[in-house]
């Protein structure tokens, strides 16, 4: 009996992941496709891979759409991350009159729509002369970066014992010091999950991008939304470009994986 | 010389009076037990001492220099805290290079300190191990070593026997203690556990509820306790109380109680003197002072046995006396006779061991 319901579960989970992986699965197949076989009813499965639509996304403005996603995306990240693990500690280990506010409002910036700053967004930058630049994107996607940040590492930063620091201050470490060589080395995890949502969520940001941008800061996800022209969509081209635009995201993860699991698994500090 | 001198250290957790207003000097080379129950301010003590907790207005110094105003680091104190905080991510010999890395030691005497440090702790072959690859006692070795690796005029430990089991505490308990004579290093240690000051303090401070309530050596403190709440505390069982009235008859001073009337000899008796008849006092006795007997004697009092505690070479009885419960403490050998439960016994009170209290203020009557 108890085989026979740990089977059913593997299959279980095995078809569920299965559905999930599905569209990635054909979206990977179909770039290698030529046109006839992306339309052809039934779904072809074995065929010859060609690689014409990689090298018409290369073609395209799909490379410098990419390199504005990646430049603005890290960046904002970057920033976010700094800024927010500072705030985080700062939240965590002083006594701060109306934290407990502050932290609320701040959070508060996360559930904010897009929709609702769009236009306002639109007009200061329109008068700072800050339309279609990198740093326009860069500092709003810090908005939502930066409180998704505080939220998640103070309470990385709060799991860490406050004796661990009290030893660091005792061996002559100044409070920067104890920050940088104590909690964030200890807040490893927490980093890393931070960074690769702030990641993912900026590159995927498309209300934003497609309002502040015409062309030389645009985006990749403004830039795979053109495809589909009057004439028609060219699927191959459009998951050619689908998986390039996945490969930085996924390869980072997969550097960052150990971190991640170790975010995970609780009771690593005794 | 680093002798540690606390003046009317004072501080309050929101509304507690968690420290109140305590003076205290630790002499060179000294070892200073902190004892009390939970709550007493022992550990905000050592806390204020190390900096971690700002003291209201009052000073601290140490080696004549005072350091209130200073940042735990510049204090030249290292501490072992009773959850160890050792670093997960680091191994034991970046453990014990982390703290001479901001004085700025040279190279070549971190390995020395290091390799000196691990012959001392016998720790050489563990020095690449991570802290959740160590036991509890390794850990409390490393933690040692790197508080003791500074060579720091000042040594804080906050009850770090605790996590350890029965066998090992008492074991590590000798090695600490040797450990802090060899180095005569100055050392204020915080404890719940009155058996284990007994054992390791030069000096034992018995505080509660935020003051110091007696100083002095384990002796004194055990033969002359200042008030009933150091009496109560220090001893395995705790000491007896029993309430009683002072009367003096016409040759002798006697201590009466419901269920028994106590002649008192001199030098007790003495300690009398200057009270006023029909007097409320508390007697305090410890169990090893009491005396079982399975016959009666005069002036012994007679009592019910109610239950057998058997230790490994001693026997603690609780006796009943009317509503009264006394626990004795007897070596078996020395009892000559096996007890049992419901047996009537007689018991005598040592009378060169026999406290007195005065009911009202606790204090103890001197002598």
């Amino acid at each position: 009996m108890k085989i026979l319901k740990r089977v059913l579960g593997v299959v279980l989970a095995l078809f569920v992941a299965a559905m999930f992986l599905f569209p990635l699965l054909w979206v990977v197949l179909a770039s290698f496709k030529t046109k006839l076989e992306l339309l052809a009813v039934p779904p072809v499965f074995i065929f010859q891979p060609t690689l014409q639509n990689y090298i018409n996304a290369f073609n395209s403005d799909f490379p410098m759409q990419v390199r504005n996603s990646l430049i603005i995306a890290i960046s904002s990240t970057v920033i976010s991350i700094i800024l927010g693990s500072l705030t985080a500690y700062g939240f965590s280990r002083y006594a701060i009159k109306g934290s407990d506010f502050l932290q609320f409002w701040i959070l508060s910036l996360r559930m904010l729509p897009a929709i609702a700053v769009v236009v306002p967004f639109y007009l200061v930058f329109r008068m700072l002369g800050l339309l279609d630049t990198h740093i326009a994107l860069i500092l709003v996607y810090c908005l939502f970066n930066i409180s998704f940040a505080v939220w998640v590492l103070k309470g990385f930063f709060d799991e860490i014992p406050l004796e661990l620091e009290e030893a660091a201050m005792l061996d002559g470490y100044s409070p920067p010091q104890v920050f940088l060589r104590v909690a964030l080395p200890l807040a490893r995890s927490g980093l890393a999950t931070t960074a690769v949502f702030c990641l993912i969520q900026s590159l995927n940001e498309f209300l934003l991008a497609v309002s502040l941008t015409t062309r030389v800061a645009e985006t990749a996800p403004v830039g795979l939304s053109k495809v589909q022209t009057l004439m028609g969509v060219d699927w191959g081209l459009l998951s050619a470009a689908s998986v390039l635009f996945m490969l930085p995201i996924v390869i980072f993860t997969i550097i960052v994986r150990n971190e991640l699991v170790r975010g995970m698994s609780f009771g690593r500090m005794k | 010389m680093a002798r540690l001198e606390l003046e009317q250290l004072d501080c309050w957790y929101g509304k507690t009076h968690a420290v109140d207003h305590i003076d205290l000097v630790v002499e060179d080379g000294e070892l200073c037990v902190l004892l009390g129950p939970s709550g007493c301010g022992k550990t905000s003590t050592l806390r204020m001492i190390a900096g971690f907790v700002q003291p209201a207005a009052c000073e601290i110094y140490l080696d004549g220099q005072p350091i209130s105003h200073l940042y735990p680091g510049d204090r030249n104190i290292a501490m072992v805290f009773q959850s160890y905080a050792l670093y997960p991510h680091k191994t034991v010999r970046e453990h014990f290079i982390f703290p001479l890395i901001p004085a700025k030691i040279p190279k070549h005497e971190i390995e020395q300190r290091v390799n000196e440090t691990a012959d001392f702790l016998d720790m050489h072959d563990l020095l690449d191990r991570y802290p959740s690859e160590l036991s509890s006692g390794q850990q409390q070795r490393v933690a040692i070593g790197r508080a003791l690796i500074r060579r720091p005029q000042l040594f804080l430990l906050d009850e770090p026997l605790n996590n350890l089991d029965e066998h090992l505490r008492v074991e590590m308990r000798a090695n600490l203690r040797k450990m802090q004579q060899d180095l005569r290093i100055t050392t204020v240690y915080v404890t719940h556990d009155q058996v284990e000051a007994q054992a390791l303090g030069d000096k034992i401070v018995v505080m509660d509820m935020g003051h110091i309530r007696q100083v002095g050596s384990p002796q004194e403190i055990y033969l002359h306790p200042s008030d009933l709440f150091v009496a109560g505390f220090i001893g395995t069982p705790p000491m007896n109380f029993i309430n009683c009235r002072l009367e003096r008859g016409e040759s002798q001073v006697v201590l009466r109680n419901t269920h028994f009337s106590l002649p008192i000899q001199a030098p007790l008796a003495a300690r009398t003197e200057s009270l006023a008849e029909g007097k409320e006092l508390i007697l305090g006795v410890r169990p090893e002072h009491i005396r079982v007997k399975s016959q009666p004697e005069e002036g012994a009092i007679p009592t019910e046995v109610y239950v057998l505690e058997p230790q490994s070479n001693e026997l603690i009885l609780d006796l009943k006396l009317g509503d009264l419960m006394i626990k004795a403490r007897d070596d078996k050998r020395e009892l000559g006779f096996r007890p049992e439960v419901g047996q009537r016994v007689w018991i005598e009170f040592l009378q060169d061991y026999v406290h007195l209290f005065d009911r009202e203020t606790e204090q103890r009557l001197g002598g």
